[in-house]
């Protein structure tokens, strides 16, 4: 592939481009097991930059990759086919902020937390909450349409996004969605573009809805002998009329994990609880948390405790905030690796879920642990394993095809908020069998070239170990 | 997955952190307040950035260049990485073993190599060999280190409060405790130097003027190092100097040591009011000096401190006070530069001019 870096110094200027080896190497892989060379790394800073980008890149058949902090997990940022790596950063303005709107209008390479701090004296907040809020951007949510700890009463990106402003594989700016909280007019483009991984088109500004901040908190934690009970607790909290900001579960490993990491001095049990409650006043937030609290003792939930202090919730939600890269720690030798990383499944189906997931990485040697956002049935699992052996890959191979065959079939899906990319790829594809050749239409409707993003989601490989080299040093 | 052979030569100072390579999941939790990335903006500048780019040393995918080594080279040290990383991998070591990798290759700067060549022959960073510590006779060793050495009436100042404290400290004829060679690369000098220096400074414990000394003593060369600005706290007594300042912690302190109250607590006890900058105590942002980017990228450098001064602005107070000489150095030329150019004045000022005339305003 023949790039002229002349021509894109020309558009964003010679501080913009970036063609070392060494660059190309760091942003040839994200937080995923993959890696892939660039040929160039391009920051644009405006929309005009990103349009004459695109327009080159489209009469050339250049693949184009956009990236915010490069912090996702399933290979989406990584350049299966090479070409030019679009870093969003550089567009990072708060455009504006209309709370008697309830909207705010930001460029892509704002970071969420940096957002919420903006937001904050105006009394609201962006609400998706990532727990890589302190450095993922609003255009990698956009993209993966990202959620996190409090979708269970606010929902996805997707959600929260109103309009979008994108640049499409031609070059046309084109604006989608409204400035209006509710929008009848035709096909919800916007909301296509929202978990279409870059591959429909570049978002270079998104409308977002904004929600005021509640005054008031409560926080509880408690421990569950099997994962049965605390899978009742929470599908029976979800039903009871309740709606909870968070519930979040943790497995036997995850506890582990996070006890040898932060020495926290955990309870041994196969699951702990920690939900949140959220209001205007404090006597609803009070009602809710008691109601939640009677549902865990009903479920034999010991260790019950629940604050409204915000030192003891942060100090409650520690480790679960901690937990991702905690892994690491888990045992000496295992690596945590991001692979089946984020499925969802109907709540009534956590621990049937969690337990089967143990079981198969028992029988594929490999460590896989379980936790996440269950109070919208989000299970994340990261696999635990050597990486440096082949073995343990082609065990984590397996594993991964076998839980996400059981996840499809008591009606889960492939991934809930951390996006395909091309890891869940093959998975991915079996899901959505019925409707890959209408997404692959639309694909080729918009993107005739396929230079934005390609071989991702539905066109992904159809083998994710085999489709790039891995980024650790083994041979598979 | 390709055939491609990862079967590569190992390198001599990473490979022993090549699990730890393995253990950074790459979350870019460490982008959050790196001021390096928060400046260039561009990954390769951040810590994962960095350690990415040592993992292909390892590997061999990348090979040592000029352009990487002004890369590693491109961090201040602040050790906020090292706070933000949840998984806990040694950055900072890591990092300086591919800083090692490629002075071996033969990337080291000018400027770097002729600090450690003055290490090597005089001592000190200056070779300069009339550069010596003031010896004295005393109850407990004071570790002067390069920065007082070169800054000789700040010493005497800190030696006098100590005394006044009644406190004698021994002054040896000392030499550089070796930092600057093992943070820029220099491994292979630093462990001669290593020998060198436990000759010429023969304890087991120490107090120390300099925050990074403090810390390199501990963990490079296992003295019990105490900084003086904790034996001043234990016996200082109060004053009544009614001002109102901010206070700048040096990283190596906030992050590096946890020393974070005591300075607070001193300046508390000679009856100053302090007003928090946005980002204080461990998440205080760094003054851009450290890691011996001051040699190889002053604008950079100066960039960072810039962003310290607006932030000490934002106070509202008229002083911003530090306790690190290398902190005290690029705040002031910050300083300078936005009161020259946009006419908002901050005075930067050592803690132990604070102190001296808090002892002696009774």
């Amino acid at each position: 592939m023949k790039i002229d870096i002349a021509k894109l110094k020309n558009i964003v200027g010679e501080n913009n481009v970036r063609t070392d080896p060494a660059d190309l190497y760091v942003y040839s892989s994200d937080a995923s097991v993959h890696s892939k060379l660039p040929d160039a790394v391009v920051r644009p800073s405006s929309i005009k930059d990103v349009q004459e980008i695109i327009r080159y890149a489209n009469k050339n058949k250049i693949p184009v990759v956009a990236r915010g902090t490069g912090s996702g997990m399933s290979g989406q940022t990584v350049p299966l086919s090479g070409g030019i790596v679009l870093d969003m950063k550089k567009m990072d303005k708060v455009i504006k902020i209309s709370p008697e709107d309830l909207l705010c209008v930001v460029e892509p390479g704002v970071v969420n937390d940096d957002l919420n701090k903006i937001l904050k004296p105006y009394g609201f907040f962006f609400p998706p909450t990532p727990s890589s809020g302190n450095i993922c951007t609003i255009g990698g949510m956009i993209g993966t349409n990202a959620s996190g700890n409090r979708s269970v009463k606010y929902g996805a990106t997707r959600d929260a996004v109103i309009g979008l402003k994108v640049i499409l594989a031609n070059g046309d700016l084109v604006t989608l969605g409204s400035n209006t909280l509710v929008d009848s007019s035709g096909y919800q483009l916007a909301r296509l573009i929202v978990g279409s991984e870059g591959t429909l088109g570049i978002v270079v500004e998104a409308t977002l809805r904004i929600s005021p901040i509640l005054k008031y908190q409560g926080m509880g934690v408690a421990n569950f002998k099997t994962l049965e009970d605390a899978g009742k607790m929470i599908s029976e909290t979800i039903a009871s009329g309740i709606t909870p900001s968070m519930i979040e579960l943790m497995d036997n490993i995850a506890i582990k994990a996070v006890n040898n990491a932060l020495d926290l001095g955990l309870p041994d049990v196969e699951a702990i609880v920690i939900f949140e409650c959220n209001g205007m006043l404090k006597e609803s937030v009070d009602y809710e948390i008691k109601q939640v609290e009677k549902i865990c003792n009903k479920n034999n939930g010991t260790g019950i405790k629940v604050t409204f202090d915000p030192k003891q919730m942060a100090q409650i939600y520690e480790g679960r905030k901690k937990l991702f890269p905690c892994f690491s720690k888990y045992k000496q030798g295992l690596i945590t690796t991001a692979l089946a990383d984020d499925m969802a499944v109907p709540m009534s189906k956590i621990a049937d879920t969690i337990r089967k997931i143990h079981e198969i990485a028992n029988k594929h040697s490999v460590v896989m642990s379980a936790y996440g956002h269950c109070g919208v049935g989000l299970i994340h699992t990261k696999i635990l394993m050597d990486t440096a052996k082949k073995s343990q890959w082609n065990g984590a191979k397996k594993a991964v095809k076998e839980v996400y065959e059981y996840v499809h079939s008591i009606g889960g899906t492939t991934s809930g908020e951390h996006g395909i990319g091309f890891s869940k790829g093959p998975s991915f594809k079996e899901e959505k069998k019925d409707s890959l050749e209408m997404m692959k239409s639309i694909k080729k409707a918009l993107d005739p070239n396929n230079i934005l993003n390609p071989h991702k989601l539905m066109d992904s490989p159809d083998d994710w170990l085999t489709a790039t080299p891995l980024r650790y040093q083994v041979n598979c | 997955m390709s055939e491609k052979d990862k079967s590569k030569t190992k390198s001599k100072y990473l490979q022993q952190y090549e699990n730890q390579m393995n253990m950074c999941i790459r979350c870019a939790y460490c982008f959050e307040k790196c001021p390096v990335i928060k400046e260039l903006q561009w990954d390769t500048d951040g810590a994962r950035g960095k350690v990415i780019i040592s993992y292909g040393l390892l590997t061999g995918d990348i090979k040592p260049s000029q352009y990487i080594a002004d890369k590693l080279f491109r961090c201040t040290f602040c050790r906020d990485c090292l706070d933000k990383c949840p998984s806990k991998v040694e950055i900072l070591k890591i990092i300086e073993s591919a800083r090692a990798e490629v002075v071996n290759a033969g990337f080291a700067s000018d400027a770097h190599k002729y600090i450690i060549n003055n290490i090597k022959t005089t001592g000190n960073i200056y070779g300069d060999k009339e550069v010596i510590s003031q010896e004295q006779e005393g109850d407990i060793p004071l570790f002067v280190g390069c920065q007082y050495m070169g800054r000789p009436n700040k010493t005497k100042k800190y030696v006098k409060i100590l005394e006044k404290l009644g406190v004698k400290p021994k002054i040896v004829n000392e030499i550089c405790c070796g930092f600057p060679m093992e943070v820029l690369g220099f491994k292979l000098d630093y462990e001669n130097h290593k020998k060198n220096f436990k000759e010429h400074f023969p304890f087991n414990e120490s107090i120390t003027l300099c925050p990074t000394c403090t810390v390199f003593l501990n963990e490079g060369h296992e003295i019990k190092a105490k900084h003086v600005l904790q034996v001043i706290l234990e016996k200082i007594p109060k004053a009544n100097l009614k001002m109102k300042v901010t206070y700048h912690d040096p990283c190596d302190f906030s992050r590096g040591l946890k020393i974070i109250d005591e300075p607070r607590k001193i300046l508390e006890k000679l009856g100053i009011e302090i007003v928090e900058m946005i980002n204080n105590k461990e998440n205080s942002r760094c003054c851009g000096g450290g890691g011996g980017i001051l040699m190889t990228d002053q604008i950079l450098s100066n960039d960072i401190a810039k962003k310290r001064i607006y932030e000490a602005l934002e106070t509202g107070v008229d002083i911003i006070v530090t306790s690190c000489p290398t902190c005290e150095t690029t705040l002031k030329k910050a300083a300078s530069e936005i009161s020259e150019s946009e006419g908002k004045t901050i005075s930067v000022r050592s803690i132990e001019d604070i102190i001296w005339m808090g002892l002696n305003e009774r």
